[in-house]
């Protein structure tokens, strides 16, 4: 058993068990110091009683009593400590599933580290760490931040839950509505960061894979809830196309002309899956359809059939209804440019250069291709060079460096 | 937990020295608004205008006095609830139907120790 297969073991038991102690401690810093210390006996244990059947129950179960050790050891939560059951109650230690031993409590912890009263990074972090079990090393690369200003950043969120009174109950209907939208912002952030890396270098990829995992676990506990349905969907189909997103020398390779025999079917069915039981819910909401607009493309095949860019800007349009915002209409644009031409879609971008899109790579490599489209060459490199000067990742540096080149050549 | 609900707006919504016709129906909506609070409610109040305010500064140890608020600001500090709630999320939700009669802001501060 060496350390990376342990590792994998405790990020994949931790999203339980710190949840299922969260919510039975009311403690976040508990619930994590005591999982953190269970795995730190598990390490001493397990090399001589081998791996325990029911891990999950057996890491569950020594948290369970570091974090009433704690608890006693404190002497100003003595109160505390008298209203919390005795040591034997919840866990069974038979051979059970781990299911049944651990109160499934994710839910309530992913509330928690989604509440809108803490600030929309703090929350990606959190729950990254929380429920995805996420080192602060790996999200604070993701973030482009140093370990410490990350671990900063959590410690003030915990603090701000535990002071601000943030409940460790599962929202009121009447508050349901608002704390589901913070949740699933948070996940499309989270995911954004994981989708800009197409090259999946190791750490992000196990990062979207937990993406994955995660947006399947929300589903499961909420399949009566479209948005989250969405979102699985609309994650599966975007992560189904990621085996093609980069071409043999390592560039980016724009959606449409991404082959699609790349993609991973098993991926897009599962996405189907999800948006269909999404729509028999209700009509689309904003992520309904975007992932229909995924789900549009992932549809297409093979390279020899036409992009569906008509469906797709029917898509777009009636987004618009829900999120009138310059990223959507940037977005709305490439299929502008294919269904009405280039010259309409010009107008249309840049009317948005005065909304802050000057500082967002793929607008200036859109206003490029447009004017690349309608042969005004020299106002095309200077848009390629306004793109390339804004820190792109290699895969967008290779792409656009190659769009660039094809300028002089045409 | 005990929390302060402080609202701001723009004092002058309500008049010079909120005197305005705006302050009958602001006080008007507080009313109601105490009698849905019930004993939710520990302590509250309105505040006259901060052309009414004075402030004590502390600067190393020397005490001066100055006319006017502590902070000149768009929106001003124009009265506070004291309320009594379960948790944030029902702090939240008191202080969504807390009325205001333009634009404001209502801060939700619990206080120390108010557990």
């Amino acid at each position: 058993m060496n350390d990376a297969a342990l590792d994998r073991i405790f990020r994949d038991a931790s999203g339980r068990i710190v949840a299922a102690l969260a919510a039975r401690f009311r403690c976040l810093d508990l619930a994590e110091d005591a999982f953190a210390e269970a795995c730190v006996k598990a390490v001493e244990a397990w090399p001589i009683s081998g791996i325990p059947h029911n891990l999950g129950g057996w890491l569950y179960r020594i948290a369970e009593r570091r974090a009433i050790d704690a608890i006693r050891r404190q002497r100003t939560r003595e109160r505390l400590a008298s209203e919390i059951l005795p040591y034997d109650t919840p866990v069974q230690m038979a051979e059970e599933d781990d299911r049944a031993a651990i109160p499934d409590e994710r839910l309530r912890l992913i509330f928690i580290c989604c509440h809108p009263a803490v600030t929309t990074d703090a929350r990606v972090a959190l729950t990254l760490k929380l429920v995805c079990g996420l080192s602060v090393q790996e999200i604070s690369s993701a973030f482009l931040l140093t370990e410490t200003a990350l671990a900063q950043r959590l410690v003030r969120a915990k603090r701000k839950i535990a002071e601000a009174g943030v409940p460790f109950d599962l929202p009121r209907p009447e508050d349901w509505i608002e704390r589901l939208d913070a949740v699933l912002t948070t996940l499309e952030i989270a995911y954004a960061k994981a989708h800009e890396d197409a090259a999946g270098a190791s750490v992000h990829a196990g990062y979207a894979s937990e993406i994955l995992e995660f947006t399947r676990v929300l589903a499961e506990l909420l399949p009566n809830e479209p948005e989250a349905l969405a979102l699985a969907s609309l994650v599966r189909f975007s992560e189904a196309r990621r085996p093609a997103r980069l071409d043999d020398h390592g560039a980016m390779v724009p959606l449409s002309e991404q082959d699609p025999a790349h993609w991973r079917h098993s991926l897009i069915v599962a996405g189907d899956r999800y948006l269909r039981s999404a729509l028999k819910l209700a009509p689309a909401g904003p992520r309904a359809l975007q992932a229909a607009i995924h789900g549009t493309w992932c549809a297409r095949g093979s390279l020899a059939r036409p992009p569906p860019w008509r469906e797709v800007l029917a898509l777009y349009d009636r987004l618009l209804e829900f999120r009138d915002d310059a990223v959507v209409r940037l977005n709305r644009a490439v299929a502008v440019s294919e269904v009405l031409g280039p010259q309409a879609a010009l107008s249309e971008v840049e009317a948005l250069a005065q909304e802050g899109l000057r500082i967002f790579l793929p607008f200036h490599a859109l206003h490029a291709d447009l004017l690349r489209r309608l042969d005004r060459l020299q106002e095309a490199r200077a848009a390629y060079d306004a793109a390339l000067a804004l820190h792109p990742t290699i895969a967008e540096r290779l792409w656009l460096e190659g769009r660039k080149k094809s300028l002089a050549i045409g | 937990m005990q929390y302060m609900l402080l609202i701001y707006e723009d004092e002058r919504v309500y008049g010079p020295d909120k005197n305005g016709p705006a302050i009958q129906e602001i006080v008007g909506k507080h009313i109601a608004f105490n009698k849905e609070l019930g004993a939710a409610r520990v302590g509250g109040a309105g505040l006259k205008a901060t052309t009414a305010a004075t402030t004590v500064r502390t600067k190393g140890g020397a005490k001066t006095v100055h006319d006017g608020p502590f902070a000149e600001t768009k929106e001003q500090l124009g009265g506070y609830y004291l309320i009594d709630a379960p948790d944030l999320d029902a702090a939240i939700s008191i202080a969504k139907k807390l009325p205001v009669l333009q634009d404001g802001s209502i801060e939700i501060r619990p206080l120390l120790g108010g557990m």
